[in-house]
């Protein structure tokens, strides 16, 4: 298969302070990756540079063949964000428009689809995520767990070539963490490239294709997960491994 | 002492060409001070380099100078540098700059309270940086800044009687200038009290539905 996203000596500093410290990483149309590691270990701030909400202090980022972005060149960055769809650990919908306005404004504004397009494109996607009878509601008339399906298709009405997700479930009522993780299986399902920093090590298990294990700053080991679950190489895997799951 | 119905009646149509005038400057004035508001609130909220300090600049001079003062600097002292400005316009500047100062801060107050989050889901949406000003931050904010703002129009509206120090024939004028001739001081000043305190209840009355529309995606 061929790759949808390459990264190579990614960095990135805040200042003296350096949090990534050169991320070469490959992910192959289609593939889950899941990051998993300790807090303060760099992953957000890993994948934010992927979509330039951070500035990479440097590196090279290569979206589905095309060109090779130098990290530091940020008009160059902002362009392939239109590639790449991200859902974040808070609730970003915009609160004064609907759920169909959430879902039709980057569609028709970024990309110059025509509302009627859009709003069809819409109705489909919330359909498919249980929340079509939603559409002329407000993000606050929603439960946490609606508000982030929602943001979950907001993102993939752009279209993108890969979706990031930034823990999107660490901010849930536990019960409904089980139908955003479901939503994105079924993603994942269908294809989907993902990159998905979170701390479910069930949702890891079962549909990761690979997990990176992110410590430091840096990819200290990734593989499959059966390999990463049962048989860790590094000593600091098997640490924080034990520690999240008991 | 007398209460003189019938001669207020008889000077109701001066009356309402006054408070016609009143109403035709304060309205030209809320807008452009609305406008001031949102440009400046946006430079000062963005930060933008020397244009944030300017600003800042504008707004402490006119919220530390005496709005009569503003106003005769603009109608005797611009002529005087070859800005010649109608009694209409001048009383249009005139409160416009004053209120803009104010609404600048009000609107900042409001973009101030938009989350940092709502930026960065429409960078990730890829909306340009204008485009998240004035689809997500402004709509929020104005939200937030609504009560301010009316608050500043109402104060615009009363202060559009110091134009009568210029001579323009708004509502105060009309009064003033009936009073020196006709001496009926207690009918003519409470006469104008009156519609001024409409004039405001009106403006209240049309903001308090706006509030409520905006409100609406709030309110569950
Ligand atoms: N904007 C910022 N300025 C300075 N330091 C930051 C900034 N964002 C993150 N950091 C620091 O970078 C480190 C990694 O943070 P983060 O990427 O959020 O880790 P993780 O997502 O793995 O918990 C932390 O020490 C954090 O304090
Ligand atoms: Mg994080």
């Amino acid at each position: 298969m061929s790759a949808m996203l390459t990264v190579r000596g990614l960095h990135k500093r805040f200042g003296e302070h350096e949090v990534v410290k050169g991320v070469d990483l490959d992910v192959r149309q289609g593939e889950v990756v899941v990051i998993i590691g300790p807090s303060g270990s760099g992953k957000s701030t890993f994948i934010r540079c992927l979509n330039s909400l951070e500035e990479p202090s440097a590196g090279s980022v290569v979206v589905d063949g095309g060109e090779s972005v130098r990290a530091n060149d940020r008009r160059a960055m902002a362009r392939l964000r239109e590639d790449i769809g991200m859902v974040f650990q808070d609730y970003t919908l915009f609160p004064h428009m609907t759920v169909m306005a959430n879902m039709i404004l980057a569609p028709v504004r970024v990309k110059g689809v025509s509302k009627a397009d859009a709003q069809a494109n819409a109705l489909a996607l919330l359909e498919r995520v249980g929340l079509k009878h939603k559409a002329d509601g407000y993000p606050g008339e929603l439960s946490g767990g609606q508000q982030q399906r929602v943001a979950i298709v907001r993102a993939l009405a752009m279209k993108p070539r890969l979706l990031l997700f930034d823990e999107p479930t660490s901010a849930l009522d536990p019960e409904t963490v089980g139908e955003v993780l479901s939503v994105m299986k079924g993603l994942a399902a269908e294809g989907m490239t993902m990159i998905v920093v979170t701390h479910e090590m069930g949702f890891a298990r079962e549909v990761a294709d690979r997990v990176v294990f992110f410590d430091g700053g840096k990819i200290v080991e990734m593989g499959p997960p059966a390999q990463i679950f049962s048989a860790p190489e590094h000593p600091r895997t098997r640490q924080f491994l034990q520690s999240v799951l008991h | 002492m007398d209460f003189d119905f019938n001669y207020l009646l008889a000077q109701w149509p001066a009356l309402l060409d006054g408070m016609l005038m009143t109403l035709r400057v304060s309205l030209l004035a809320i807008a452009f001070s609305l406008l001031i508001g949102v440009l400046g609130g946006a430079v000062r909220a963005l930060r933008m380099p020397v244009l944030s300090q300017i600003v800042a600049m504008y707004v402490e001079l006119i919220r530390n100078t005496p709005i009569l003062v503003q106003l005769f600097f603009i109608f005797y002292g611009l002529p005087a540098i070859g800005l010649e400005l109608s009694l209409f316009w001048s009383g249009v500047v005139c409160l416009s700059v004053w209120a803009g100062a104010y609404q600048v801060e009000n609107m900042r107050g409001g973009l101030a309270t938009v989350e940092h989050k709502m930026r960065e889901a429409s960078m990730a949406l890829s909306l340009k940086p204008h485009q998240y000003f004035y689809l997500v931050a402004l709509p929020i904010a104005f939200r937030t800044s609504l009560p301010a703002v009316l608050n500043t129009a109402i104060s615009l509206l009363k202060n559009s009687s110091y134009l009568q120090a210029i001579g323009l024939a708004e509502l105060t004028f009309v009064a003033v200038d009936r009073i020196a001739t006709d001496f009926r001081a207690i009918e003519m000043f409470s006469a104008i009290c009156v519609m001024y305190l409409a004039l405001v209840a009106i403006l209240s009355l049309l903001t308090g539905r706006l509030s409520a529309h905006l409100q609406r995606p709030f309110r569950h």
